[in-house]
């Protein structure tokens, strides 16, 4: 059998069972252990393959930020900056639905998970909204295309696993992040304040309130500071910063903000570890597919084919590769997708000579428009659920939002250097810059 | 699940002690292992209590859409692959442990089936649970109350 025709048989195994109903991580399992028997390879090296693609020190940054969310959620924190949130722009027209998108740029800087987002809101502001006469379906869609921003704005699970898997660096993905990140939430608060509901028009907060609120929310926002200060400054890794945010959550949050909730740690420690070992099985399954997929020529097969329509041009291929990846998280979830595909990325990037931080960006950036589009819209789902409306109703709700996505991939593809700003100013190796040989400045590719 | 909760608190325990003790200048490099242990046993333990709790990642739950002996029929079907895949981590993660025997771990030189010995156990542990599943469902049906949520028959 030919390398193509196991490749197909894998896929479509993968696909075929997934679509059946087999969890994500066994249907992936079962493509890679069949494709064992028709290759060489042993089916022992590849269950081998499984462990070997979370024994990684950088993935332990994905439970940590997953449980700076849950215990930030369970917490009840959150209420304190859903109110400075209102005193900036809930006197705005569609005033609550700015303070959803502000407040997910906030809590972005907190959690790396747009689900933990959702959650937030959908159980705050979403039935403030429907008492206010916002469409519960404008509501859901909203929220969801909200929290995408969690997988931009730092921390990133998105970020910790393609930096991993990529061998990109984390630090400079979290930076890059940013712009785009930015870019969605100035985004849909344009499209909320000229083409969503009114509201209830309320006076503008006076500067008292304002203080008072600000005042009310400065130990939770210490915590993008404690993270991004801690990995610019070179104290801490990802991973490490993530466990400083979560004990700093554990000791001064919860005791000085929510003291009632010290008897609820070990119930949001144990759904966490529960929570976590879901996406990381998906990384075991999914490293071994993508193991098989390059012993298989996959990535020289698909790099080929976009060769042959864009040649070398680095713009192309990324434009090539945003389709591919749109397609993808229309179907995947975007962890399996970032590792399956990462060989097929590293390949690209070499025949365009593209900056691997620029394409990290721009790919994750297009998987977290996977989040809000069916048939797999994680956070659509979960938003429509939460706010009791139909998943359908809520899809066309979100469809002329999906504009606001389209621009921030386009900028994000076409503008390199406002991208890579951040990064290049704070970490510049992150960007493959070097030191100069006359021991001042860096000498960085053009 | 509490063994999962465990987890996580042990190597947020150990991360912890890993940063002071090496801004103390006495760092415990053992530490790092015990963490890369913690987390490698709680990925795949918990992998193993998803199975039990069908907490998974689906693409589609196209079985909650069904009733009757379609459904039985797809649903067995489903957690015979499940249990397929659970058999082979059984039997060629037993057979990596008993390899990795002989591999250590620097500093602390343990063995690295200490840590690949996570993979035959979960496999064995959803291999169970499949076969509950099974046993359960067979019995009495795979329709459950949760069917009547709006949140299946859709996508997850």
């Amino acid at each position: 059998m030919s390398n193509g025709a196991i490749l197909l048989l894998m896929t479509g195994l993968f696909l075929g069972l997934g679509y059946m109903g087999v969890p994500v991580a066994f249907a992936l399992m079962a493509g890679v252990l069949v494709a064992c028997g028709l290759t060489p390879i042993s089916m022992q090296s590849m269950v081998g393959q499984m462990f070997h693609g979370i024994d990684s020190e950088i993935l332990l940054a994905v439970p940590f930020f997953l449980l700076v969310g849950e215990l930030m959620t369970s917490a009840d924190v959150t209420n304190r900056m859903i109110r400075l949130a209102q005193t900036m722009v809930g006197h705005l027209r569609g005033g609550l639905a700015q303070v959803v998108t502000l407040f997910s740029m906030f809590f972005a800087g907190i959690s790396g998970s747009s689900t933990a987002d959702v959650a937030v809101l959908s159980r705050t502001v979403a039935p403030e909204m429907t008492r206010e006469g916002y469409d519960r379906a404008f509501t859901s869609a909203l929220i969801a295309c909200a929290s995408t921003m969690a997988n931009l704005i730092p921390p990133s699970i998105m970020a910790v696993v393609y930096g991993a898997t990529g061998n990109v660096s984390i630090g400079g993905l979290f930076l890059a992040g940013i712009v785009p990140g930015l870019l969605i939430g100035i985004g849909l608060m344009i499209y909320s304040h000229f083409f969503g509901p009114t509201g209830l028009r309320k006076p503008r907060a006076s500067l008292c309130e304002f203080a008072a609120a600000t005042r009310a929310s400065v130990l939770p926002l210490m915590i993008p500071l404690i993270i991004m200060g801690g990995i610019l400054t070179g104290w801490f890794t990802p991973t490490e910063a993530g466990m400083v945010a979560s004990v700093y959550i554990i000791l001064v949050l919860v005791p000085l903000l929510a003291r009632g909730h010290i008897r609820h740690l070990p119930r949001d420690f144990v759904y966490t570890g529960l929570l976590y070992s879901i996406p990381l099985a998906l990384v075991a399954a999914a490293s071994a597919f993508g193991w098989m997929l390059a012993y298989l020529r996959g990535p020289d097969i698909v790099s080929g084919w976009i060769e042959l329509i864009a040649g070398h041009d680095g713009r192309i291929i990324m434009f090539l590769l945003v389709l591919l990846f749109i397609v993808i998280g229309d179907f995947m979830d975007a962890v399996p997708a970032i590792i399956i595909f990462m060989p097929i990325v590293i390949k690209l990037n070499e025949l365009g000579d593209i900056n691997s931080l620029h394409m990290g960006v721009v790919l994750i950036t297009t998987l977290v428009f996977g989040l809000i589009t069916p048939p797999y819209g994680l956070s659509l789902l979960v938003a429509s659920k939460f706010v009791g409306v139909a998943f359908s109703r809520a899809m066309f709700a979100s469809l002329p939002i999906y504009v606001v996505f389209f621009a921030t991939i386009a900028f994000t593809v076409l503008f390199p250097s406002m991208v890579l700003y951040l990064p290049k100013l704070f970490l510049p190796e992150s960007v493959g810059c070097f030191k100069s040989p006359s021991g001042t400045g860096y000498i960085c590719p053009k | 699940m509490v063994l999962c909760g465990i987890s996580i608190g042990g190597f947020t325990l150990s991360v912890f002690c890993d940063v002071v003790t090496r801004e103390l200048g006495t760092p415990w490099l053992w530490l790092q292992l015990v963490t890369t242990g913690f987390f490698a046993w709680g990925v795949f333990i918990g992998m193993a209590t998803a199975t039990r709790r069908i907490d998974h990642l689906n693409l589609v739950e196209i079985t909650k859409r069904m009733r009757g002996p379609k459904r039985s029929l797809l649903e067995i079907t489903n957690r015979v692959i499940i249990l397929l895949v659970g058999l082979a981590m059984v039997v060629f993660g037993t057979q990596n442990c008993l390899n990795d025997m002989g591999s250590f771990r620097a500093p602390s030189l343990l063995p690295l089936a200490t840590y690949t010995a996570s993979v035959p156990v979960a496999g064995a542990l959803i291999v169970l649970f499949a076969v509950e599943q099974i046993v359960n469902g067979w019995r009495h049906g795979f329709e459950g109350p949760e069917d009547a949520d709006d949140f299946a028959g859709i996508v997850k």
